[in-house]
């Protein structure tokens, strides 16, 4: 299991590290010139060659990475313009929202989605499981931006049920907080909730048809109760793989979910990074956001070692 | 083939999504007989009319149609879809047959690329991408091309890989025959059931990027008819003319449902070990 | 530093929509309602804005949203007069002198004004602040004519100039050209981004980005009285709808900037009234005019001939703009004038000038935007009504830093876009149609507009310099660097017991100290 867990890590530093060469490179694509755009109509060549040189644009591309990198590492992502803060700062005072916002969303999801899938192999080819079916078809097909809007429109204006945007600070009123988180979850987690209920529904499936299932039902242990005791705790197994694959989902939809719904998180954030060129920030968000999916996937991983010890490393 | 045929049409969900699937071609080519009006009218007397006869699904705040521009709306849908998941397919089963083919160091870097690739959400390096670029047509085709291309490459290259050690493959080796003559004619064919079935569920993806990008405001020009810029301005009229925003939310999600459906029921009809997992 | 603070003034300047209303109308609002208290001191107000405030700093805020906040905090030499565009009053200054030669202010102060943390303003701390303006300021061009401050006693400022310069006292009553505590400055490192150094009616409590900020009544306010509210509470709810939704419910006071499509939706709103005026936002048909094609003045001139103003107002804006049929100055200006040089549309004139341009086969041009709505739909239209002269544009909507890269740089052929905030008219001018006008971006020149708005800066007496700008502008209208296309309304939706706030053209908030709440 160390060894694994060893093996994993030593895996994911290539990527990280290659997800920093990405980041830079790209970012340095993006049209528009700090040195330019700082100096603006008061350009002069030799202004501009002084600026370079202060912030070592004048290196060599190469020897920029790696002081950028040097100070990555160290924590220091930069200053952003745009929101006055050094970026990491930034990306750190959002970051609770973004995560409030996926860990309700994968809640949500799970209860949708693991008794709907339970239901639907127990009664396969029902009316429910066809049912079922047609959610999980739907619910990856809805775009999670149109949901939102229709969210918005029947349940709050109509309906005047939610708050149709904004945020209320956990600190400041925990209904308040709920209240406005509930929407956007709901629609960040529907997608989740199909696949992981798809997910379910095939995992639960296969391990129903095993023999060591066959073999206690045969024994007289009680259906419902085998369907918890065993069938249920081994099908988790690939239903919390498939959470972590939906982790990039989950990051990559709340840049349009938080957007929609004004929250102010890390999405919304390397949103407002892209449309104000602040390079610093934009190079901050999309590392830190690759980076996280990166070591999510690594901790799934982990889990799921643990949860089904039965693979062999 | 014709057994394929027989499993795919006894799935009706399958089937359905290969009809509508058929009508959006069909409206797309033939969107100047079908639409009632042209799309880019603008009638100042009948801006944000509701549904009426005259106008079936209403008008927006110019006074457009808004059935004329769904049905032209199925045209940019399309166009993308083809173009982009062209891309990919092209670029992403390259990489993939190579890796696979080559081994060694060269698999070693396409794979970890492709990893690096995978560890973006796909919205926000198609964003990133579209900043580099620019705002067009074509750069988001490009845009979107780009970051599907790994899952055509993992899957060209996983695929690959079961019969790269079969016998026919080293008979073809040992008769001398070029690598790329091996990759071409032997190889590809044989890892084509899991791309077909991939590309149709891209088509998919491919519809609802354009869509967010052009909501978020990143994508085509603003008065073309593309679903996602009709519901990016809907949004704005949700309290008075809601009609705008949920049409053409109907139209993507009926759209990405029918090759979500239709991908499904490909892969159920083409493998059917590979039933009921996910996508 | 230059081009990145410019592109932040265009984009602050750009995208408030500005308005204001008789000062009169708004002290009765709700007195009708049965039940209603009368309004006295004390209470809450909640306010919001378009979106949130970056930083507290006033000499460096380029963004409309922060100045709201600061202009509460700090006290100014003078002060917009409420219901008088374009016109000023002292306020830190109660008496000043100019020169015979026109180039001395000598300013007297307030007595007895001190700083939020105690310390009393003195003449020391206003040649401090506008040191720090003339420094690192981003508004440092407005005091480029600045030779000396002097400080002979502490309530006595003498300001040396270097010619006349008409309008500056209206850049003294900018919001953000605040008098700051150079104590406080230099204690927190030179740096104000979320500190509070000012003198103004209001201290900052709490500042929570993007959540909301809070300002409590300053006890120690130098006018006697002043501010009635003990508390003002400024909301970040950065969407429109859930902005609308949350003053029907009376979770908020007031919306500073209502959008024309909202109007209805809010008059009909109970104990919710929309107040309006014309505003400082003018929106603009723009031409690189060293363009190859669009340095043809007949071409310019057959598209302001072929644009439908009043169109495009009815779509977009709901026909509650103004539209500006000859200068870019709006009607409630002293410098307004009347001349109307494009009176209507006339599809006809426009093919004749594009004929005699050598463009009577038809033309392609491209436009450029911004993400800004209102603008991408005015692009939509134009591209529509262009069409009806054999003009096809292709219209680009581009992110804002890009956009205001460009648009900086010359990168464009046409543009829709807009100005808000100006107060005197060498600011409507000068900037934009001087030959090297900071924001030139049209890269217009002409000698004779040159000379005017020279002549205009530095004449003191009001009418002359109403006859120089009306002059100015018309030349600027027959050569058509731009099309104007209307200046916006300011509109405010305020609930009912709220009394006494002022909608300013200028979207300042600045009457926040004479408001009152019922209870």
């Amino acid at each position: 299991m160390i060894a694994y867990i060893i093996k994993r890590l030593l895996i994911s530093i290539p990527v990280l590290f290659g997800i920093s060469v990405l980041v830079f490179f790209m970012v340095r694509l993006v049209p528009g010139d700090t040195v330019t755009a700082m100096l603006g109509n008061s350009y002069t060549p030799e202004q501009a060659e002084a600026l370079r040189a202060k912030y070592g644009l004048d290196e060599p591309l190469i020897t920029q990475y790696a002081l950028w990198l040097k100070n990555v590492v160290q924590g220091d992502f930069g200053y952003s313009q745009f929101t006055n803060t050094p970026v990491l700062e930034a990306i750190l005072a959002r970051l609770p929202i973004t995560i409030e916002l996926a860990t309700l969303s994968v809640l949500i999801a799970i209860i949708i989605a693991i008794p709907l899938g339970t239901i639907a192999a127990i009664r396969r080819n029902s009316k429910f499981d066809y049912g079922a079916s047609l959610f999980g078809m739907l619910g990856i097909s809805i775009p999670n931006f149109w949901l939102g809007t229709l969210m918005i429109l029947f349940l709050s204006l109509y309906a005047g049920l939610f708050p149709s945007g904004g945020f209320v600070g956990l600190a400041e009123s925990v209904w308040g907080n709920l209240q406005s988180m509930i929407l956007p979850a709901i629609a960040l987690g529907t997608a989740v909730a199909a696949v992981a209920m798809r997910m379910t529904r095939s995992s639960m499936l296969e391990v129903t048809n095993q023999d060591y299932i066959k073999m206690a039902r045969a024994k007289g242990v009680s259906n419902s109760r085998l369907i918890i005791k065993h069938a249920l705790k081994n099908a988790l197994v690939p239903v919390v793989t498939v959470l972590g694959i939906q982790t990039g989902y989950l990051l990559g939809g709340s840049v349009v979910v938080e957007q929609i719904f004004g929250l102010p998180g890390v999405g919304q954030l390397a949103l407002q990074a892209i449309t104000n060129r602040d390079y610093a920030l934009l190079q901050g968000t999309i590392l830190f956001i690759g980076s996280a999916f990166v070591i999510i996937n690594l901790i799934v991983d982990i889990v799921y070692g643990f949860l089904n010890p039965q693979i062999r490393y | 083939m014709n057994d394929i045929w027989y499993q795919f049409k006894k799935n009706k969900i399958a089937m359905f999504g290969l009809i509508m699937i058929s009508i959006f071609i069909l409206s797309a080519i033939v969107a100047p007989i079908l639409a009632p009006y042209d799309p880019y009218k603008m009638s100042g007397g009948e801006s944000l009319a509701g549904p009426s006869l005259a106008h079936w699904l209403g008008t927006d705040q110019f006074g457009r149609d808004i059935l004329s521009r769904i049905i032209y709306g199925t045209r940019i849908s399309l166009q993308v879809g083809i173009i982009s998941v062209g891309i990919s397919l092209v670029a992403g089963t390259i990489i993939g047959v190579v890796a696979a083919y080559y081994g060694k160091w060269v698999d070693h870097v396409l794979s970890r690329l492709t990893d690096v690739m995978f560890s973006f959400p796909d919205i926000l390096l198609a964003l990133v991408i579209m900043a580099i670029l620019g705002p067009s047509l074509t750069n988001l085709m490009i845009a979107i091309g780009i970051v599907y291309t790994p899952i055509f490459a993992r899957i060209a290259r996983g695929s690959v890989l079961t019969i790269k050690h079969s016998l026919y493959i080293d008979a073809a080796k040992s008769m001398g025959i070029s690598n790329v003559k091996i990759m071409w004619k032997h190889i590809l064919p044989n890892s084509m059931a899991p791309l077909i079935v991939q590309v149709t569920l891209s088509f998919a993806f491919a519809i609802l990027a354009e869509a967010a990008l052009s909501f978020l405001g990143l994508g085509v020009s603003p008065d073309t008819p593309s679903w996602g810029i009709m519901l990016s301005e809907g949004k704005n009229w949700m309290e008075s003319a809601w009609w705008i925003a949920v049409f053409p939310g109907i139209a993507i999600t009926m759209a990405v449902f029918s090759f979500n459906v239709m991908g499904d029921g490909l892969r159920d009809a083409l493998d059917p070990k590979l039933k009921n997992e996910s996508s | 530093m230059r081009f990145k603070s410019f592109i932040l003034v265009m984009i602050a300047l750009l995208f408030v929509v500005a308005g204001c209303t008789d000062p009169t109308e708004s002290t009765d609002s709700g007195g009708d309602d049965s039940g209603d208290q009368e309004a006295g001191d004390g209470g809450t107000l909640t306010i919001s804005d378009l979106s949130e405030a970056q930083s507290l700093d006033p000499h460096m805020v380029t963004d409309a949203a922060s100045m709201r906040y600061i202009e509460n905090m700090y006290s100014t030499m003078f002060r917009y007069v409420a219901g008088e565009y374009g016109e000023v009053e002292g306020e830190l200054v109660e008496d000043y002198e100019l020169s015979e030669d026109e180039t001395t202010y000598t300013f007297t102060l307030h007595e007895g004004v001190t700083f939020h943390n105690g310390d009393a303003l003195t003449s020391e701390d206003v040649k401090y602040s506008f040191e720090r303006m003339m420094e690192d300021g981003v508004r440092k061009d407005q005091f480029s004519a600045v030779e000396s401050i002097e400080t002979p006693s502490e309530t006595e400022v003498v300001v040396n100039l270097e010619q006349p310069i008409a309008p500056f006292l209206t850049f003294l009553a900018y919001p953000m050209n605040a008098i700051v505590n150079q104590t406080v400055v230099e204690e927190n490192g030179g740096e104000l981004d979320s500190v509070d150094a000012g003198s103004g009616p209001f201290e900052l409590n709490e500042w929570t980005k993007d959540q909301e900020m809070v300002l409590d009544k300053f006890d120690d306010y130098f006018k006697e009285g002043k501010p009635h509210l003990d508390q003002v509470v400024w909301r970040a709810i950065p969407d429109e709808t859930a902005r609308t939704t949350a003053i029907r419910n009376g979770e908020i006071d007031i919306i500073l900037q209502a959008q024309p499509k909202n109007v209805e939706r809010l008059e009909q709103a109970e104990g919710v009234n929309v107040e309006e005026v014309l505003g400082t936002y003018w929106e603009y048909v723009g031409f690189n005019v060293e363009d190859d094609v669009m340095e043809n003045k007949q071409v310019r001139q057959a598209i302001a001939w072929a644009v439908d103003r009043d169109a495009i107002n009815e779509t977009v804006k709901f026909g509650q703009a103004v539209p500006l049929r000859g200068g870019n100055i709006p009607e409630n200006h002293w410098a307004h004038m009347e001349e109307e040089v494009y009176p209507e549309r006339d599809l006809d004139k426009a093919r004749e000038l594009l004929e005699e341009a050598g463009y009577g086969d038809g033309l392609e041009l491209s436009m450029k935007v911004s993400n800004n709505q209102s603008q991408i739909d005015a692009a939509q239209m134009i591209k529509q009504q262009l069409k009806e002269v054999g003009i096809e544009l292709e219209v680009v909507s581009q992110e804002n830093s890009v956009f205001f890269e460009q648009l900086g740089s010359g990168d464009f052929q046409s543009t829709v876009v807009g100005w808000v905030g100006f107060v005197d008219p060498d600011e409507y001018l000068y900037n934009i149609f001087h030959t090297e006008g900071m924001y030139n971006q049209q890269n217009y020149s002409n000698p004779e507009v040159d000379q005017l708005l020279e002549q205009g800066r530095k004449e003191m007496d009001q009418e002359k310099r109403k006859e120089i700008y009306a002059e100015a502008q018309k030349i600027i209208a027959e050569d058509a660097p731009m099309v104007f296309l209307y200046a916006n309304p300011q509109i405010s939706a305020i609930r009912d017991r709220v009394e006494g706030f002022n909608v300013d053209p200028t979207v300042t908030t600045i009457s926040l100290e004479n408001t009152k709440v019922a209870q």
